[in-house]
């Protein structure tokens, strides 16, 4: 049963700064209030309408260097990495799916060729460009969508992302090595691969795992951010250039992103702290 | 020129004052809880909840709690450790699918899943529910359906000895109600929705909470689509990555699945936070013929806030107002800009804005909008700050949470009968609406009463 007395003889009041509890003075025929007592007077970091994309914040904290090698320096993440490996029963057999047969994979390759002519053509252009620069760890398809990509004041969300991408990383290559399937061109000779396929196995996408890991992160972090969505967007988009590329087959891109999605509850474990730092910075 | 800044002060659940459902003294309105001879059941489809929030604790329905961030079929995060699930009382949804193939296979695949011989948990996957990072559906519950609790305090963190507890005079609309909620990631998925709704369909909701939009490709911004360039559209031309056929028409399901189980029971959407005509997707399927509410924001002297819209939505419910400082609307909270002046227009709505801000629940401790001042774990012998457990909330989300509550509260005291329908339930809330201002005809805000104590601000 619903208690109302406790209404009837407190009550939060909102101020500026603090919310306070105050006990009611009951008196005939009205109700003055009277600040009896009131505790924890605690910041409130919060601002948040639910509905910011804080569009103006740090304006004049603008970055020098939007796509340096700033962003892609990070100390080693030692701490996370023991917390990731004290939680490994956790991340370590998660319900990937087998990867397909040889034929299955031949005929997925039919596909990556169709994809290698078409990235010859002249309108393709654009997708040539962003493949060699999504080659190596770049952030900025991550940090356009959140509207922070010439902004200053997002060191622990960029920290956050590279953290993801490197222990990710690893746990991708964990997962390679079990099935240890071949890189597209080693099933179909007759794909040139626009960049060289990595030594490492096919399946599931590392690209792909890392960049939806980071996505489901981040809409953990910010999920009423209105570039969520976009950000899912943004990691499809890289792991599919995977596959124009010649690197890697339709399935690996969709392990890579099954594999993000199930382990998103372990990586909060390992990353809140990091996690929880970069919220701050958009609240 | 001297500005006077009375000082701000006003009681935090001044939204339910506004809509008849408490008196200025905080008590029930013209009614008891004990009228409520069967508490509503609202499905809350948004971010996970922490459900162990004291004033959440009595209103989440932990057993029913299910988690598709993680898991494609769906995982019980307040079950984990049992063997299996049981008997969870769920009813059909069968009706619901007819003619959408798609939505039908789905509903296959999770009455399967939904099975008494079923794990809570899929393999090692686990619930993406940590009470850390569920602060907007916390706020969101709280909204809906907060009970005023006492709580035992810490021993090591008493003031006096004798302050062995602490009251939390909060409450949501309908402190009665039972809340369920369904968690979801962001991704661009129809799959995970569809399994929402239909789970949703299953727990036999009284009322569906959707305090967020949906990201279909096509419906989010259709007008894309009607844009064509050098023989191709916009939508497609602009799309990062293209949609596949059978994605295609899972979207399409989707929002027919939407309709049709809006006509069984009330779907309350947020209209959006950027002024959209209409209501962001998919508050903007509302129309007369189905039970599909999209819900604006007004501010507590009852004008449309400054991101809502005065048109084209169904209803409205209080929110948090913010400024704007656009052609056809200057609404600047005056007390921020004492020493920044310029660029006013002489002509402007300054005096519509109101700093009156929605307050909810929070995640307690470190997480969500508003952090307790300890780094450590909570306590285990009670509370040692109740900051962190409440937060400045707003938008359109508050609004529509706050909506869901009433019609919850509604269905509870029989003012909507038991077997009415969406349409019926949307109907109950139109003909209980109050126009706040005259100015704005438009906006409509349900009132329990019928009556409504707007403005609460009357701040010039």
């Amino acid at each position: 049963m619903v208690d109302f007395a406790i209404l009837e003889h407190y009550h939060f009041v909102v101020t500026p700064n603090d919310l306070e509890l105050e006990e009611r003075e009951i008196l005939p025929m009205t109700s003055a209030l009277t600040a009896m007592r009131s505790l924890a007077l605690n910041r409130n970091r919060n601002r948040n309408r639910n509905r910011n994309r804080n569009r103006n914040r740090n304006r004049n904290r603008n970055r020098a260097d939007p796509f340096g090698k700033e962003d892609s320096a990070i100390q080693e993440p030692w701490e996370e990495r023991a917390r990731l490996y004290a939680l490994r029963d956790e991340w370590m057999d998660l319900p990937v799916r087998l990867p397909p047969s040889l034929p299955e994979l031949r005929a997925q390759a039919l596909d990556l060729l169709k994809k290698q002519a078409l990235l010859s053509l002249p309108q393709n252009i654009g997708r040539r460009e962003e493949i060699l620069v999504e080659a190596e760890l770049e952030l900025s398809r991550y940090l356009r969508p959140l509207g922070i990509e010439t902004h200053g004041g997002y060191d622990a969300t960029i920290s956050l992302m590279l953290t993801v991408m490197a222990l990710t990383d690893e746990i991708g290559l964990y997962y390679k090595a079990r099935w240890n399937v071949p890189r597209p061109n080693q099933v179909e000779p007759r794909l040139r691969n626009f960049l060289a396929a990595p030594a490492h196995a096919s399946y599931p996408s590392n690209h792909a795992f890392q960049s939806f890991a980071l996505a489901f992160v981040i809409s953990r972090v910010i999920p009423e951010h209105p570039g969520s969505g976009q950000l899912f967007l943004s990691a499809r988009r890289i792991a599919e250039n995977r596959e124009w590329a010649g690197v890697h087959y339709a399935c690996d891109t969709a392990a890579g992103h099954s594999l993000a999605r199930m382990i998103l509850p372990v990586l909060e474990k390992v990353l809140q702290k990091n996690m929880l730092a970069a919220q701050a910075e958009w609240m | 020129m001297k500005f006077a800044t009375p000082r701000l002060r006003y009681d935090s659940l001044w939204h339910l004052t506004a809509l008849g459902v408490l008196t200025r003294e905080n008590m029930p309105n013209t009614w008891l809880p004990e009228d409520v001879k069967k508490p509503a059941r609202v499905a809350m489809i948004d971010t996970s909840v922490a459900m162990d929030h004291p004033n959440l604790r009595p209103a989440i329905n932990q057993k029913l709690a299910f988690d598709l961030f993680s898991t494609r079929l769906g995982a019980f995060p307040g079950l984990v450790g049992q063997s299996c699930l049981g008997d969870l009382g769920l009813g059909t949804a069968q009706g619901v699918v007819a003619g959408l193939p798609g939505c039908q296979a789905l509903l296959d695949a999770l009455d399967a899943r939904l099975a008494p011989d079923q794990a809570p948990c899929i393999g090692t996957i686990q619930p993406a529910t940590s009470p850390v990072f569920s602060g907007h559906g916390t706020a969101i519950a709280g909204l809906i359906g907060a009970r005023p609790v006492v709580v035992p305090m810490a021993e090591a963190y008493r003031d006096d000895p004798r302050d062995t507890t602490l009251a939390l005079p909060y409450c949501g609309v309908d402190p009665t109600c039972e809340i369920i909620p369904i968690s979801t990631n962001f991704d661009t998925d129809p799959e995970q929705m569809i399994l929402a709704f239909l789970y949703a369909e299953r727990i036999k909701a009284d009322v569906i909470v959707l305090p967020r939009g949906i990201p279909d490709p096509f419906r989010m911004q259709p007008e894309l689509y009607a844009h064509d360039l050098g023989g191709r559209n916009l939508g497609e031309l602009t799309a990062p990555c293209p949609v596949s056929d059978e994605d295609r028409a899972l979207w399409a399901e989707l929002a027919e699945l939407i309709v049709k189980i809006s006509l069984r029971r009330p779907i309350v959407c947020a209209a959006g936070n950027e002024n959209e005509e209409y209501g962001i997707y998919p508050a903007n399927l509302a129309s007369e013929d189905n039970g599909v509410i999209s819900v604006g924001a007004v501010n507590a002297k009852g004008w449309a806030c400054s991101y809502s819209p005065p048109s084209g939505l169904t209803v409205w419910a209080p929110s948090t107002d913010a400024e704007s400082f656009v052609e056809g609307d200057v609404r600047l909270d005056m007390a921020q800009h004492r020493d920044d002046r310029h660029g006013i227009p002489r002509e402007n709505n300054n005096a519509r804005f109101s700093r009156f801000e929605i307050i909810s629940t929070d995640v307690p401790g470190q997480g969500g909008y508003s952090a307790s001042p300890y780094d450590s774990a909570e306590p285990e012998d009670g509370l040692r700050e109740f900051g962190s457990f409440f937060c400045r909330f707003g938008g359109t989300s508050a609004a529509c949470a706050i909506i869901g509550g009433l019609l919850a509260l509604g269905r509870g005291l029989q003012k909507i009968p038991a077997n009415a329908d969406g349409v019926e339930a949307k109907a109950w809330l139109l003909q209980n609406c109050v126009t706040p201002v005259a100015n704005q005809p438009n906006v409509c805000v349900p009132c329990l009463d019928g009556i409504g104590a707007f403005p609460v601000d009357t701040s010039s």
